[in-house]
């Protein structure tokens, strides 16, 4: 196996971050539907399961997920989505890279856990509707009284950040193993996996 | 969409700012925005930041947007500032909501858009390189920014064969999943096709090759660049001192 990326992997590596762009924006248009902002992590992680495991058998060098990651983070960041996702999408990213490179991008249970890893940077993208809330409650509970607070607190609680992880995860492994699938029934059948 | 980012000219625009301006105005207002409140001093850093978006419309020659931006401004900041204590029960609850989302995410949102729509591929690759990023990601980044129309399109294209064989969106609530396997397969194959003539095109043009590759673009820092700059900067360390 090559280690050093040459253009094609670079340009492999654009492509299939538009369509995972993309199928990110289609799923986060549902989140203007309060409920389905809570279902956001787990939709989005679930239908870009399989442009990802096609993507996995494309390049197949370190660095893959990392570059997908940072420009991901890029286009929601220019989008207006705050600076926590630059932060915790290169994390994410980078240590899904790890993950999948020591399966050699093609064990089984590393890609899915990959996968799941490398979603985690939807959280980013909600991050700041928690941090915001700190600042803003205090202000709030100066002026008008603990109880109101209190609700609202609830309605924002950080007990919904765990609820949101799980979400993702299930996601993430549901949408491998459904690109995992496609990618046997469709892709490798029409040799372009 | 009339995206510059993805279109081959950009808009007309009567102040031209450096794409390195624009990342940095888009780092220091999303930071303060977010995280700020509406009280003591901080609040005028952020009445100055909320402007920014506004006179960036304008030179993009986007009235309309900008206008409507400065309404929801005003509401978003009427609303927080009076309506909060002067309400109760669940009307309360919405307000506080509604006025504290939009106050801090419009700014935000309205820059991103300024930000697309008067950046030029081309000239967002100039900034980058010469910010001296890694070609391992100025190569997969203008990619993307090419592909997105063409994802798009090819997408729309499935979605037309689907609706003449009678699989259009109706199956969704039935079959998700199904629905899902549908538009991507199809579109997945067409991309690593395209993707294929790309790379052989983007080759003989010598990309990746081992010279210095040039840019049509000019770009440098413009006195508007030094007074954006300037106010931003003021305003940050305004912010952090406060």
């Amino acid at each position: 196996m090559e280690k050093k990326m040459n253009v094609k992997d670079l340009i492999n590596i654009g492509l299939f971050t538009a369509i995972y762009v993309i199928v990110t924006f289609a799923f986060g248009m549902t989140g203007y539907i309060p409920i389905f902002m809570v279902l956001l992590p787990f939709l989005i992680s679930f239908g870009a399961g399989i442009p990802f495991m096609l993507f996995l058998t494309k390049v197949k060098k370190f660095g893959m997920v990392s570059i997908m990651g940072a420009l991901l983070t890029l286009v929601m960041f220019g989008t207006g989505h705050g600076w926590p996702v630059l932060v915790i999408g290169l994390i994410t990213s980078l240590l899904s890279d790890l993950i999948l490179s020591s399966g050699k991008y093609r064990s089984r249970a590393k890609t899915v856990a990959g996968f799941c890893v490398f979603n985690g940077w939807v959280i980013g993208n909600m991050l700041p509707l928690y941090i915001m809330r700190d600042s803003y409650f205090e202000s709030l509970r100066s002026g008008y009284g603990d109880e109101y607070a209190a609700i609202l607190m609830s309605l924002l609680s950080l007990w919904m950040v765990p609820v949101l992880i799980v979400l993702l995860i299930a996601g993430g492994i549901l949408g491998a193993m459904l690109g995992r699938k496609v990618l046997k029934k469709h892709f490798e059948r029409a040799g372009i996996a | 969409m009339t995206d510059a980012l993805l279109s081959v000219k950009a808009s007309p625009q009567a102040i031209k700012l450096d794409p390195r301006t624009k990342l940095f105005l888009m780092f220091v207002i999303s930071t303060i925005m977010i995280s700020g409140s509406i009280e003591g001093e901080a609040a005028y850093v952020r009445l100055v930041l909320m402007c920014v978006p506004f006179v960036l419309l304008l030179t993009v020659k986007r009235l309309k947007e900008a206008l409507l931006y400065v309404f929801f401004c005003i509401v978003a900041w009427f609303g927080e500032a009076f309506l909060v204590y002067s309400t109760t029960g669940i009307l309360n609850i919405l307000i506080v909501m509604l006025s504290g989302l939009i106050l801090r995410f419009i700014p935000i949102v309205v820059l991103g858009y300024y930000l697309v729509s008067s950046t030029h591929v081309g000239e967002f690759v100039a900034a980058m390189e010469r910010m001296r990023v890694s070609q391992k990601l100025i190569i997969p980044m203008s990619v993307m920014f090419r592909f997105f129309p063409t994802v798009a399109e090819e997408s729309r294209a499935i979605g037309d064969a689907m609706r003449m064989r009678g699989l259009g969106n109706k199956g969704f609530f039935s079959n998700p999943v199904t629905l899902l396997e549908y538009r991507l397969v199809p579109l997945m194959v067409s991309i690593v096709k395209i993707g294929d003539e790309l790379s052989a095109a983007a080759l003989t043009r010598g990309l990746g090759g081992p010279g210095k590759r040039t840019n049509i673009f000019r770009i440098g820092f413009g006195p508007w660049d030094v007074v954006l700059l300037t106010l931003v900067t003021a305003a940050a360390a305004v912010y952090l001192l406060a």
